[in-house]
């Protein structure tokens, strides 16, 4: 059986979406994908990005109607230095109903900075009052305590020894500046040498580049200012290595989704816009892109990073080393190590976790990715789950009452936690082993999991499907060519967003998926022949297992439980994965050095003394 | 029934609630204020500080109930005044704390509950130090102060009771349970009898202060159950709630239980508190509804105060 699915038009279903005028290149036709080599060319082109992105933000400032004039107008306009009065009078109506806890606080924060030379006496007075009265919560997660001690650094720097009876919190300036400086420091020790917790989000990429900005551009302790300018390099290098033509790919620690199935959907993209240039903004610049773009003229992307992201000769395999968020409860270890492997070529990227629960609610454990020429409205991604929810998973990562979580979860943006049918999430029932381009996934689940089944997302966007009587799966993505291996019984189930579910009903489970190039084949045909002819053992009982020689030759024994092998070596994921190790990024676990290397060029980022080190070879 | 006269109360009502409905996450706006709230006439309530969604629990200094300890999820808040000033009293490194109780006999001596641990702290709050040595899954629900001597302390934690009687240096498991153990009560009438109420163990009782425990027969494990009170005046009546487990109370010393959940909208019942002041007088809080009160010991419900509350505590703080 062969199906082709009609491609859906992208623009048909935004075009008629309010707001999008003035954003050009959310409209316009996918920029081009090659690196831009004049430096100063390079340059011009991320400054008028960034004034793209104020001029459209100030724009929906609606003249004579201050209800149109919300903070991130307001940081728009002072950025563009325009509008002051008309700013500073909304400022002080804004001050009087603040909300949104730390973001409320990242915002002001910035109009704050930018707002130095700018608002009226009683504008500053209003936010000055806000800081005293409102009490925005410190949240709850890594990306909350950013924000939140972040701009507490900057707010108490600007406000420098007031006492207790001036801050929502009964602390004096000093107070905060020393407890801000604390935890950030300690955030970037543990980000640096073990790895972030809140890893590769899609969204979040947000909540920690934006306050690094502010602290690099804003701080005046030249150790916190440095501190903001090398965490800025080292989330971005952390971000490039892993994108597909500015898309985000492999596992996150956190999406969504929408973005699980529309990868390029995110706010991540925006950064990928802004300072890769590689693909369409997401509308309205990803939201929060507007904060960053107030003082993006302050960042200088290093060139190494740049070209990470836009300028690869070859396909290559990225290991990383992260770590879970905190666990309270259901765990002898606070942060358990996550290790993650990414393959990229240039028609697609492959990458993964080692599976597990490694975090609540929104995990993504892998996906492979293909490079499309205009990623907007595509669903350019495949992958297989297994669906998992429970009370022991939140009791783990959240501090609260077993009961109730499930179903507010559910309320509170992550509607599809307690589904069926859901495509996001981790499962303690599942473990992944990436060598190359070539994935296994394996389950047994238990009968007291909510579900005994596995998930895998078929996308609209799939030129070609077909069933084969090998029991594999072929498909073409793109320019890639796809073979996925359920391994037990499927059926099929349409989902709404377009595409179909294979559901594969069964406790003893798993998936193979094989991805390569179509150009390496003369054929569809002889692709599909190659792989009916690698060598497969799958067994079920009493425990998942695969033997598979990956087309790339490697043989990949795995068995649910176990310790995976290649070639007859047993795969060590403690000993053999570092914080950073690849082509273009390398780092030791607990060394807080990251080198980051790019043909020629090389740069050091080593929080143990607080250096930046550029060279270049000869 | 008519409003209490507020001078008949020895006891000010303080409730730790979100009123801000399941939907509620940090960074998202509620129409109404949620934290702390005080009542002086048991019908009136009136919010203090600031509007927080998670605050957990609340505690007082017995030797100057004026000043009100209370967990939530930035650390511990203190306030000197009854709740007109806050101080964070903790920094950076201690989130979430969920519970907070001062040595009668020492009161510049205060112990809280947090996940990673134990806190404590010896200049009433000023500072903290954690102090948890021994435990290994630490994170602690419930902590309980032995009133009647310095430096006697129970914790509940997530797999079991813990007894500490050097003042946290050292603690020792004298209960294992295979979940977390969400309230430790000492009897106001007796001081050597503890009531726990457990996620996964059902409730457990102990005559000797805490160093042995029984479980409590007629009294389901298969329910989280939320938290267990004293009546403070009448050493016979207990009352427990619990996720499905509804109110159930007794009157003969925990022997035997009653369902008092009829008239409640739903057994899925928050906390539930007795009054010391008024007899017969029982409050409960179910999941996302009113907080409902009871002048016949949970015979009869009538709706007290908002409309879908998540109520966290229900504490009695001495006017004196």
């Amino acid at each position: 059986m062969k199906i082709f699915i009609p491609l859906v038009s992208f623009f048909t279903l935004v075009a008629a979406g309010c707001g999008l005028r003035a954003q050009p290149s959310f409209l316009a036709p996918p920029p081009a994908t090659a690196p831009v080599e004049d430096p100063a060319m390079r340059r011009d082109q991320y400054l008028a990005r960034r004034m793209e992105v104020l001029r459209w933000r100030a724009s929906l400032a609606t003249p004579g109607d201050p209800a149109k004039l919300g903070l991130a107008e307001i940081a728009a306009k002072l950025a563009l230095r325009e509008d002051a009065e008309a700013c500073s009078a909304q400022i002080v109506e804004l001050m009087k109903k603040p909300a949104a806890d730390m973001f409320w606080m990242f915002p002001v924060t910035c109009i704050s900075y930018l707002g130095r030379d700018q608002l009226t006496p009683a504008a500053k007075t209003a936010i000055r009052e806000a800081w005293r009265t409102y009490y925005p919560l410190r949240g709850d997660t890594e990306n909350h305590w950013v924000m939140y001690y972040t701009t507490m650094h900057l707010m108490a720097q600007l406000w420098p020894g007031e006492g207790e009876d001036r801050w929502f919190n009964g602390k004096t300036s000093a107070e905060i500046t020393a407890e801000s400086r604390a935890w950030l420091l300690h955030w970037m020790e543990l980000a640096t040498t073990v790895g972030q917790g809140e890893y590769d989000c899609t969204h979040y990429l947000g909540e920690y580049s934006i306050p690094m900005l502010f602290l690099a551009t804003w701080a005046k302790d030249p150790e916190m200012k440095q501190r903001g300018r090398m965490m800025l390099d080292w989330v971005m290098a952390d971000f490039t290595v892993e994108t597909l033509n500015g898309i985000y790919i492999g596992s996150h620690a956190r999406t969504d989704d929408t973005t699980v199935l529309e990868k390029w959907n995110a706010l991540s993209s925006y950064f990928a816009w802004q300072m890769l240039g590689n693909c369409p903004p997401p509308a309205a610049y990803g939201g929060w892109g507007i904060y960053f773009a107030t003082i993006a003229d302050h960042y200088d992307l290093p060139e190494v990073i740049y070209r990470i992201g836009t300028d690869r000769a070859a396909a290559y395999t990225h290991f990383e080393r992260k770590r879970t968020r905190h666990r309270w409860r259901n765990s002898d270890v606070r942060n358990a190590p996550v290790y993650k492997t990414s393959y990229l070529t240039k028609d697609y990227a492959l990458g993964s976790d080692q599976g597990g629960l490694l975090q609540p609610i929104q995990q993504h454990s892998w996906d492979l990715t293909w490079a499309v020429a205009d990623p907007r409205g595509m669903h350019n991604t495949i992958f297989s789950m297994q669906p998992f929810y429970g009370t022991d998973e939140l009791m783990m990562y959240f501090t609260e009452m077993p009961d109730y979580m499930p179903t507010a979860v559910t309320s509170q943006g992550k509607p599809t936690y307690i589904a069926e049918s859901k495509l996001l999430g981790g499962s303690p029932y599942e473990q992944i082993f990436q060598r190359d381009d070539t994935l296994i996934s394996l389950s047994d689940i238990p009968d007291s999991a909510p579900w005994k089944q596995i998930n895998g997302f078929f996308s609209k966007d799939l030129a070609v499907l077909e069933e084969d009587a090998s029991g594999w799966l072929f498909a073409q993505g793109g320019q890639t060519y796809i073979a996925y291996r359920p391994l037990a019984p499927y059926e099929w189930r349409p989902l709404e967003k377009g595409g179909k579910r294979l559901l594969s009903p069964h406790a003893k489970n798993g998936t193979i998926l094989q991805a390569a190039a179509a150009a390496e084949f003369k054929g569809w045909e002889e692709f599909k022949a190659k792989i009916r002819g690698l060598p497969l053992e799958i067994k079920l009982q009493p425990t998942p297992g695969v033997k598979f020689t990956s087309l790339r030759g490697k043989k990949i024994e795995v068995t649910y439980g176990a310790a995976p092998r290649v070639d007859g070596r047993v795969v060590d994921y403690a000993r053999e994965w570092k914080l950073f190790s690849g082509p273009y990024l390398n780092a030791e676990v607990g060394s807080g050095k990251l080198s980051i290397t790019h043909g020629r060029l090389k740069r050091v980022l080593d929080f143990k003394t607080l250096t930046i080190t550029d060279a270049v070879r000869p | 029934m008519p409003a209490v006269a507020a001078a008949e109360l020895k006891h000010d009502l303080y409730v730790c609630t979100n009123l801000s409905g399941q939907g509620s996450v940090m960074g998202r706006s509620g129409p109404v204020l949620s934290g702390l709230y005080r009542s002086s006439d048991r019908e009136n309530f009136e919010h203090l500080g600031p509007h927080h969604i998670r605050t957990f629990s609340l505690t007082y200094d017995p030797s100057d109930p004026a000043r009100l300890y209370i967990a939530l999820l930035d650390g511990i808040l203190r306030t000197p005044d009854r709740g007109q000033t806050f101080r964070i009293v903790t920094s950076w490194d201690m989130t979430e704390a969920k519970s907070i109780s001062v040595d009668a006999q020492r009161p510049e001596h205060v112990y809280a509950g947090i996940p990673d641990g134990i806190a404590v702290s010896h200049d009433r709050g000023q500072t903290w130090t954690r102090m948890n040595a021994g435990i290994r899954r630490a994170y602690t629900e419930s902590i309980l102060v032995d009133r009647t001597k310095e430096g006697r302390v129970l914790a509940g934690t997530e797999k079991g009771i813990f007894l500490t009687e050097d003042g946290a240096r050292t603690w020792r498991l004298v209960q294992a349970t295979d979940k977390v153990t969400y309230s430790l009560r000492q009897s106001p009438h007796d001081p050597k009898i503890f009531f726990a109420v457990t996620s996964a163990d059902g409730a457990l009782w102990s005559t000797d202060r805490g160093v042995t425990w029984k479980r409590i027969a007629g009294i389901s494990a298969e329910r989280t159950l939320h938290n267990g009170e004293f009546d403070p005046r009448n050493a016979q009546r207990l009352a427990y709630c619990g996720w499905g487990a509804g109110v159930q109370v007794s009157e003969d010393g925990g022997k035997t239980w009653n369902d008092r959940t009829v008239g409640l909208p739903k057994r899925e019942v928050w906390k539930v508190a007795i009054d010391p002041d008024l007899p017969d007088r029982l409050y409960a809080a179910p999941y996302l509804e009113p907080l409902y009160v009871s002048d016949d010991f949970g015979r009869t419900w009538r709706k007290l105060q908002w409309e879908k509350a998540t109520v966290f505590d229900l504490v009695f703080v001495p006017r004196k």
